[in-house]
């Protein structure tokens, strides 16, 4: 069974080395990139990024890259819609040489094209704002003028009425002749100019004030707003902006009032002081503006086209540049031998896959034409082989809950496949209820019937999470409705599916208007065949009776899956071939954890099965058994009685337990011990401890040899490569540790203590079952008692009203707070059942994730945004 | 209906179910996964179902109301006309 792919244990994985000729080096590895089976190790781990083969070709394609992200920007900044990658599944295969040329090619001359194009659109889109700016202008500044020519006389005294203005003093004198005409007075006959232009609006407030102080009030401004927002080009956003003249005094003045107002970002445009001539200007601005925006229609239609005409086929490409990309990289992991124009390559491989691989290179052997073979060998090695559970659609949320926690070691038994069960299970215990778990497994089942397009659509991370664990949520729903009905509740209601074990038992006199608390009586000789008997429901002593139920359950549930756990240890001593673990560790183990809380367990069930009343004793304590257990051992008090002999067997047990401790703490430490010095009496040396590292081990080659063999660890190798071939690197850093008695001994302690004081608190733990099975309960029954049982008082047109609008309350709430929340900590504490209590008992972890070349696993990383 | 010999029954149910889905389960890659994932909700779903049978199968105590109708006797109210 180990040999077969399952989820049980990682699948065999086999060192396997590569001989590519170099001209199909590229076609090579990207059919094993569509293959995925393989993990590349990096042979030149001492070469930078930059000293490697293959990095002029990984910066062409990675400009390549840059120019298709350069399109995919521009093609979303114009919302042009792009074909979805899901419409290329045909495109995918390894494309040749020339392609990868013509498309990097065809990017270069588009890019050069779309970005010329850009710029002409932008320079155009750029004096296209300038013009309406200046149009804007010329209509408010012609308001200004008429106002202003209105106002001369007031402009010239509001600046005369101060003495510490005397600027315009000699203006006066000039104009005073002129002042007679009045309206037709010019302000160039008055010597004031003026600047006309355009600035953001919340520019205004500052370019007023230093205009002000800068001028020392020397000025006369004139402003307005401009109704519609006018686009930057540059940032393609709105501005609002506000028309501004401004007259002053001197040429010099004005010089300076154009450097304030450019300074400050502001626009200025020339404005004819002339009403006729400033008509003829805006005539020519709208002209102008006109055919400017015929020109950039045009433009933009092209650019529209060219864009729409890429994004066609901007997927395709992007997938093979990434492709293309990948492949060089992993070609740099290649050592490449000069002499025979090979590369050699090392990789991990599944060991059942291993015939696949070689049908491939021979395909591509065959395509390229090449007499050479691609030679694939086998290496034998001490070197840890990667952890690789092949998981498939079903089982990945499970086996993702695992290794989220920690990888497993190479071939140690993989709780991810009992999780399947336990997982979902547990949770249900806390999240028992019919009707939530039917809404899950519905919620669940639509989300696997919708699989494709749910997939290929944006998710959020929230339900993107609750996507990815669809089937952990299908699992959990089923088991929860199972559970449900064991607690006999349905939306906190109770169900009635058999008759009652209970009959009410009412008294002669009974009035239903008075009620006193009626007793049940038991129908005789008949147990509620399924679940949770429904009188228990909404009886004033429920919880006296559910809660001793569910957490005896919980302590029953616990033991089973603690015991389940430890049992897996014991498979794992097996396959590693270390009895000294099942005697040293597992048994013990097993015995002291039997010894207390096993027989808890079946006091537990022994009690249950007796008939107490029946046989006229009072029923014991079974607490109090357990304290005076260890308290007072052989002696039993009349409340902890369970049946005769009882004093003796629990003396038994606990010196059992007990004497099992020195055991666990000293066996395994003392056994390895004695085992080394053995080895080393005969003359065995730690490989580790020579000085030269024969990386690959050699079975023909006697271990004796220690450290006086060859020189060279390669030589060993080199005899069954046939003729010599180049190992590239040492498998160097061997993993044999070096034995200290010490160090083993403080890991026993830490494990011997660990593991006692776990056996306690790991079943405590498990008492959460219970407490959140009942918060659950009781929160949905208040539930419903606030909402819908509420609108069930009112009578008539009304109560129809009144529970519509109940119903929707307490239907939201349900979904939010009883499904979704209560289900998210019910599952927490799942995790946490799962990652403490249970893999404590067995999980060996420190391996190291199989991680294989694969395009669709790289495409599915990098091409999430292309959705 | 339901007694003692309940228990030995789904003993026997839950046995033959182990051993069906054992042998029953399909060939191929994912048959650890199937007799995994059978046999463990199997005995997972018979021991919750088991324990809450032997809670009540000798009952130390009874149910109590206090604020009962005598139309409650044969369980909860059926639908009326009413409705």
């Amino acid at each position: 069974m180990a040999k077969k792919e399952s989820l049980f244990r990682s699948a065999d994985m086999t060192l396997t080395q590569l001989y590519v000729a170099n001209e199909i080096g590229r076609e090579v590895v990207s059919a094993l990139g569509e293959l995925g089976a393989m993990q590349f190790r990096d042979l030149n781990p001492n070469t930078t990024a930059f000293q490697r083969t293959f990095t002029q070709e990984i910066r062409r394609l990675d400009n390549v890259e840059r120019q298709l992200n350069y399109f995919r920007t521009q093609i979303e900044k114009n919302g042009i819609e792009m074909r979805p990658i899901y419409e290329f599944s045909n495109t995918m295969a390894a494309p040749t040489a020339t392609e990868i040329d013509e498309l990097a090619d065809r990017s270069q001359s588009l890019e050069q094209r779309i970005q010329s194009l850009n710029e002409s659109y932008e320079t155009l889109k750029k004096r296209e704002s300038e013009l309406t700016e200046w149009r804007w202008v010329l209509r408010e500044a012609g308001g200004f003028f008429d106002r202003a020519r209105g106002q001369t006389e007031e402009i010239r005294q509001s600046l005369e009425s101060t003495d510490d203005a005397p600027l315009l003093r000699d203006v006066e004198q000039q104009a005073n002749g002129a002042s007679e005409g009045g309206q037709q007075q010019s302000f160039s006959v008055m010597n004031i100019g003026f600047v006309a232009g355009v600035i953001p609006r919340e520019r205004m407030g500052a370019f007023e004030r230093i205009l002000w102080r800068t001028l020392r009030g020397n000025l006369y401004m004139n402003q307005s707003e401009i109704a519609d927002p006018i686009i930057d080009p540059e940032k393609n956003e709105e501005v609002n902006k506000n028309v501004f003249v401004i007259f002053a005094h001197g040429k010099e003045i004005i010089a300076k009032i154009r450097k304030i107002s450019e300074s400050l970002g502001a626009d200025i445009y020339s404005v004819d002081e002339n009403s006729e001539l400033r008509r003829d200007q805006i005539h020519e601005v709208n002209s102008r503006l006109q055919d400017l925006s015929n020109v950039l229609g045009n433009t933009k239609r092209t650019l529209d086209a060219e864009l729409t005409q890429i994004g066609r086929s901007l997927a395709a490409w992007l997938i093979v540049v990434k492709k293309e990309k990948s492949v060089y990289q992993t070609l740099n992991r290649f050592s490449y031998d000069p002499a025979r124009k090979t590369l050699v390559a090392e990789a991990w491989c599944p060991t059942n896959m291993l015939g696949l691989v070689k049908s491939t290179l021979q395909d591509v052997n065959e395509r390229a034409g090449l007499s050479v073979p691609t030679i694939v060998n086998q290496i034998k090695t001490t070197k840890t082989p990667p952890t690789y559970n092949k998981t498939n659609r079903f089982t990945l949320g499970f086996q993702t809950i695992i290794d989220a926690y920690g990888t497993a070691k190479y071939q140690e038994v993989n709780p991810g496949l009992p999780t399947i069960v336990t997982f979902p299970f547990l949770f249900a215990v806390m999240f028992g209820d019919f009707g939530h778990g039917a809404i899950m497994t519905m919620a669940a089942a639509a989300m696997i019937y919708w699989e494709k397009p749910l997939q290929r659509g944006k998710q959020d991370e929230l339900f993107g999470m609750a996507f990815y664990g669809r089937y952990i949520m299908l699992m959990m729903g089923i088991y929860s409705m199972y559970t449900g009905i064991i607690y006999c509740d349905a939306f906190s209601k109770e169900l009635s599916l058999f008759p009652s074990m209970w009959q009410w038992d009412f008294p002669d006199n009974y009035n239903p208007d008075d009620p006193t608390t009626v007793k049940a009586t038991r129908v005789e000789g008949y147990t509620y065949p399924f679940g949770l008997d429904w009188r228990w429901h909404d009886a004033s002593n429920d919880l006296l009776f559910s809660n001793s139920y569910k957490m005896k359950l919980s302590i029953l549930l616990g033991w089973a899956h603690m015991t389940y756990s430890l049992c897996l240890s014991y498979i794992n001593a097996r396959f590693f071939k270390t009895p000294i673990d099942i005697w040293g560790n597992f048994i013990p183990g097993m015995i002291f954890f039997q010894g207390i809380f096993g027989y808890l367990v079946f006091a537990i069930i022994f009690k249950w099965s007796t008939d107490w009343y029946a046989i006229g004793e009072n029923p014991p304590s079974l607490l109090n058994m357990l304290i005076y257990m260890f308290l007072q051992p052989g002696t039993i008090s009349d409340d902890v009685r369970l049946y005769s002999g009882q004093g003796g067997v629990q003396v038994v047990l606990v010196l059992l337990a007990v004497s099992m401790v020195p055991v666990m703490l000293f066996l395994k430490p003392f056994y390895l011990r004695y085992e080394h010095n053995k080895a080393r009496a005969q003359g065995y040396r730690g490989i580790g401890e020579t000085t030269t590292v024969s990386a690959l081990e050699d079975d023909d080659e006697p271990r004796t040899s220690g450290g006086d063999g060859q020189p060279n660890g390669r030589a060993s190798f080199e005899s069954d490569m046939d003729g010599g071939a180049v190992i590239t690197q040492a498998l160097g850093d061997s993993e044999h540790e070096e034995f200290e008695f010490s160090e083993v001994m403080i890991h026993q302690v830490i494990h011997t203590i660990e593991f006692c004081l776990n056996c306690v608190s790991h079943t405590a733990s498990y008492l959460r079952l219970w407490a959140l099975s009942l918060a659950h309960q009781q929160l949905s029954k208040v539930l419903w008692d606030m909402t819908l049982n509420n609108a069930f008082g009112f009578d008539g047109p009304l109560g129809i009203f009144m529970i519509f609008c109940f119903f929707a309350v307490w239907f939201a709430l349900t979904i939010a707070v009883l499904v979704v929340m209560e289900g998210t900590s019910a599952m927490l504490h799942s995790l946490r059942l799962h990652w403490v209590e249970a893999m404590s008992k067995h999980f060996i972890g420190d391996g190291v994730t199989f991680e294989p070349f694969s395009f669709k696993i790289m495409l599915e990383d990098e091409m999430t945004e292309l959705k | 209906m339901a007694n003692g010999w309940s228990l030995l029954v789904s003993i026997l149910f839950i046995a033959v179910f182990c051993g069906v889905s054992w042998f029953a389960s399909p060939k191929g890659e994912n048959q650890t996964i199937w007799r995994s994932t059978l046999i463990l909700s199997a005995f997972a779903c018979w021991l919750m179902w088991i324990i809450t049978f032997l809670a009540q199968w000798h009952p130390l105590i009874v149910p109590e109301r206090d604020n009962l109708r005598p139309q409650y006797q044969n369980g909860p109210v059926k639908p009326t006309r009413r409705f």
